[in-house]
């Protein structure tokens, strides 16, 4: 029943997610209406590269909205604040922490991977030339775990954080982790960001497989990080 | 069967160095209502909160049904053998009343259809209705709902009547009443509202700074304690207060008030030695109690 309250919850955000993700493929369908057209001669691979990098971030919004307020507003509600909501009533039930956290989380985590793949699906449409199916499902593997990092670092914040500095907090982390990957070589191989930007693997080079395993472990460790902090924490 | 419900003892814990509870020692009996007195801040949130696992204790042992609280897994055990009602009476927003019931049933192998039925009924809760829609009324009643129907053998409610409307008080304290004699739940609440305490528990437990000052069944509280009052024609000699006996003294002119417990009809005696113009001995109320003892009046 833990999946059912975690869907209840945050069906809302996943839908709303979803609409985000129809008005950006529905865009350039809108956009000349309104007077924006591209100038002539932009080649379609600038085009798509602006779309691959457009899904990027939607992939990191939505991983952090999906996990901050999900995992944030019953399971952690108001982290620091003192006030805690209906999560007395989910602590009085029979049910250990590292398992509310667990399901909440792992319900993010799908929301976010189908999310990501719907996106990915999208943007790989939108290739000039299409995609082989090796190389479409690679593109959309590695979205997913690159993602993941971005998810469990905001599970994670959002165990510790009240929902307000959860995003803050997130942006001022990737922002520091961009800076790093940029000063030395070895951040910037494992980088989940180079994983998912289009520079490191324009498709025909092979699948860059050091960010995505890094990147599956740093959300394992998170998670880990995650269930002990709220199994820590005081009520 | 264990008869001591809820067994803590040498209980401790602080905030930031602040201490809220102090070795507190408490016992309460399987089938009784017992009301928690105690000031703002006296430590009987915190209390509830370490019994349901939701606070780590600095020191101290705890016991429920008999079995020693003492890790995740025990606690885990315990809760499904309890209800909960907290002051907020917060359930989830997103929820509808039957969402929430249907949520809750499948983590207590022994819910009782039949007394969800029942509460439903009588409550005429709107099972379709949103839970941030109901009154707080309506929210305590299902959360109440929510704590019987499970089976539980031992209800902790912290403050279960805040906010609630006189008439609605009165029907919330009907209902645990009937709980208890009629399913033997152990009831153990939160209340500062000694009016009600009074109206249905047969036991209390009076908490100070984090320590039990009063603990015992209400009736042999009240005939254990008197109110003693003396007037003398000058000022009340100093002797009083080191009689034997007396718990309080408030002094005020001529007059000394005394709270006195045990041999009263000794203290008596050895207060006419100091020679009072007038004695008069009175049974006290809950409330005296309580003042005498939280304020030291």
């Amino acid at each position: 029943m833990l999946w059912y309250k975690a869907w209840l919850e945050t069906r809302w955000r996943f839908v709303f997610m979803l609409g985000s993700a129809l008005m950006v493929w529905l865009a350039p369908q809108w956009l000349p209406s309104f007077g924006f057209r591209l100038p002539p001669g932009v080649p379609a691979s600038r085009i798509w590269m602006a779309v691959h990098l457009g899904s990027v971030l939607l992939y990191i919004v939505a991983a952090s909205f999906l996990a901050g307020s999900g995992v944030n507003t019953q399971t952690t509600y108001a982290a620091t604040s003192g006030f805690h909501g209906s999560m007395l009533f989910t602590l009085s039930l029979p049910v250990s922490r590292r398992r509310l956290l667990l399901v909440r989380a792992g319900l993010g985590a799908v929301q976010t991977g189908v999310l990501v793949a719907i996106m990915a699906g999208y943007t790989l449409l939108q290739r000039p030339g299409g995609a082989s199916a090796v190389e479409a499902a690679e593109y959309i593997a590695r979205a997913i775990a690159c993602t993941m990092a971005v998810y469990a670092l905001s599970v994670l914040l959002a165990c510790v954080l009240d929902e307000m500095w959860q995003f803050y907090a997130a942006g001022l982390c990737w922002i520091a982790f961009y800076l790093l990957q940029s000063r030395f070589a070895f951040v910037s191989w494992i980088s989940p960001l180079r994983g998912m930007s289009l520079f490191s693997y324009p498709l025909t080079a092979p699948m860059p497989w050091a960010p995505v395993v890094a990147s599956l472990v740093f959300a394992g460790v998170c998670l880990c990080a995650s269930v002990l902090v709220l199994q820590r924490k005081e009520y | 069967m264990n008869d001591i419900i809820i067994a803590a003892d040498g209980l401790s814990k602080s905030y930031e160095g602040k201490p809220a509870l102090r070795s507190l020692r408490l016992e309460v009996p399987r089938g009784s209502i017992c009301g928690f007195l105690g000031r703002n801040g006296a430590g009987k949130t915190t209390t509830l909160k370490l019994l349901l696992g939701m606070l780590r204790r600095d020191a101290g042992s705890i016991r429920l049904f008999g079995e020693p609280v003492d890790s995740e897994a025990s606690s885990i055990a315990a809760r499904r053998r309890l209800g909960f009602v907290s002051e907020d009476k917060d359930l989830y927003p997103f929820m509808t009343v039957e969402q929430t019931i249907r949520f809750t049933r499948p983590f207590f192998p022994g819910w009782r259809r039949d007394l969800e039925e029942k509460y439903l009924d009588l409550f005429q809760l709107p099972r379709k209705k949103a839970v941030p829609k109901l009154s707080r009324g309506m929210r305590t009643q299902l959360m109440l709902l929510l704590a019987m129907a499970r089976g539980a053998e031992l209800l902790l409610m912290d403050e279960p009547t805040s906010g609630l409307d006189p008439a609605m008080t009165e029907d919330v304290l009907r209902i645990l009443a009937g709980l208890a004699a009629s399913e033997g739940t152990t009831i153990f609440f939160s209340s500062h509202q000694l009016a009600e305490v009074e109206q249905i528990c047969d036991r209390v437990c009076i908490i100070d700074q984090g320590q039990v000052v009063i603990d015992g069944m209400l009736d042999d509280l009240k005939s254990e304690y008197r109110r003693i009052l003396l007037v003398f024609d000058g000022v009340p000699p100093r002797e009083l207060a080191s009689l034997a006996g007396v718990d309080h003294l408030r002094q005020r002119g001529r007059t000394a008030s005394l709270l006195a417990h045990g041999d009263v009809d000794g203290l008596v005696d050895r207060a006419r030695e100091l020679r009072p113009s007038s004695v008069e001995v009175r049974p006290v109320t809950l409330k005296e109690l309580f003042l005498d003892h939280v304020r030291g009046e």
